[in-house]
């Protein structure tokens, strides 16, 4: 028996001129069935190789977690707080973990040679992820409102100005500065980690190359 | 004077090799993350109980 309602249901999946059945359709098609959050994973997952890029995912949340309280405090507040410092401190050694899971990651991926089966999108994103991670960084080195954030700025604007981007990204300007750090390249990285994710999540993990040689 | 070259002391130590000079820790941070790569590599996963995987991966 069809009800009104199964009608009503159906009407609404088949009709995509509907933005939100589009989307829906969209979303649920990112990756398959079952695959967003999977319990189990091919027997070659267990390897602590494979573990370096959830650390890395772990250490970022523990970096925006800790930016976000710092700016309730502003990025001087961790020169005249203990609280603030310990913070600054949170932040800046997960800054470094990240960073060293990162690049554990890059190397067990690189030499995994992991743009196999139609990965290399996987692959492209983490790049370009390295890249704007270091961008990050280096923006929250000239937020620290000291000497050594003035001294980077002083030694970063020549390299800018060489390439011609100084005029727009002027690295001796500490608002615009911790803009990018706190909003901008924030965005950018978490866009890029869920579309990383998301891209891993939808190709699987990479097998080893002597596992894809026998399949 | 004195205070800034206190600063300098500070600065770390480097090793110089040719053409190559890097700070002493930043030499240790490496060789920490090589010596954890290769761990990673050698040291055997721990497997859970009643833990039973796909068999075969997916994208291949």
């Amino acid at each position: 028996m069809t009800t009104h309602a199964d009608e009503t249901a159906s009407e609404a999946t088949t009709d995509t001129s509907n933005w939100t059945n589009w989307l829906r359709t969209k979303i649920v098609g990112l990756v398959p069935p079952g695959q967003a959050l999977p319990d189990r994973q091919p027997v070659y997952v267990a390897s602590w190789i494979y573990v370096f890029g959830v650390l890395t995912l772990a250490s970022l949340v523990v970096v925006i977690g800790s930016g976000c309280v710092l700016a309730i405090g502003g990025s001087a507040w961790w020169h005249v707080s203990s609280l603030g410092h310990y913070v600054n401190s949170v932040h800046l050694w997960s800054v470094q973990l990240l960073f060293g899971f990162m690049v554990i990651h890059l190397w067990g991926k690189f030499f995994m040679a992991a743009w196999r089966g139609e990965r290399a999108l996987t692959w492209i994103s983490g790049v370009v992820l390295f890249a704007v991670s270091i961008g990050t960084s280096f923006t929250g080195f000239l937020a620290q409102t000291n000497f050594d954030a003035q001294w980077i700025g002083g030694q970063a604007k020549d390299g800018l100005n060489s390439v011609g981007v100084g005029a727009w990204f002027n690295v001796l300007n500490p608002g615009q500065m911790l803009m990018w750090h706190i909003v901008l390249l924030p965005l950018v990285l978490v866009a890029l980690t869920a579309m990383h994710v998301i891209l891993v999540r939808r190709h699987g993990v990479v097998p080893p190359i002597d596992a894809a040689l026998e399949g | 004077m004195r205070g800034l070259s206190i600063v300098a002391e500070g600065a770390g130590r480097y090793i110089h090799w040719g053409v190559i000079q890097i700070s002493q820790t930043n030499l240790i941070i490496i060789g920490v993350m090589v010596l954890l790569f290769v761990l990673a590599l050698v040291v055997p996963f721990p497997s859970g109980h009643g833990d039973h995987r796909d068999e075969q991966g997916r994208g291949r």
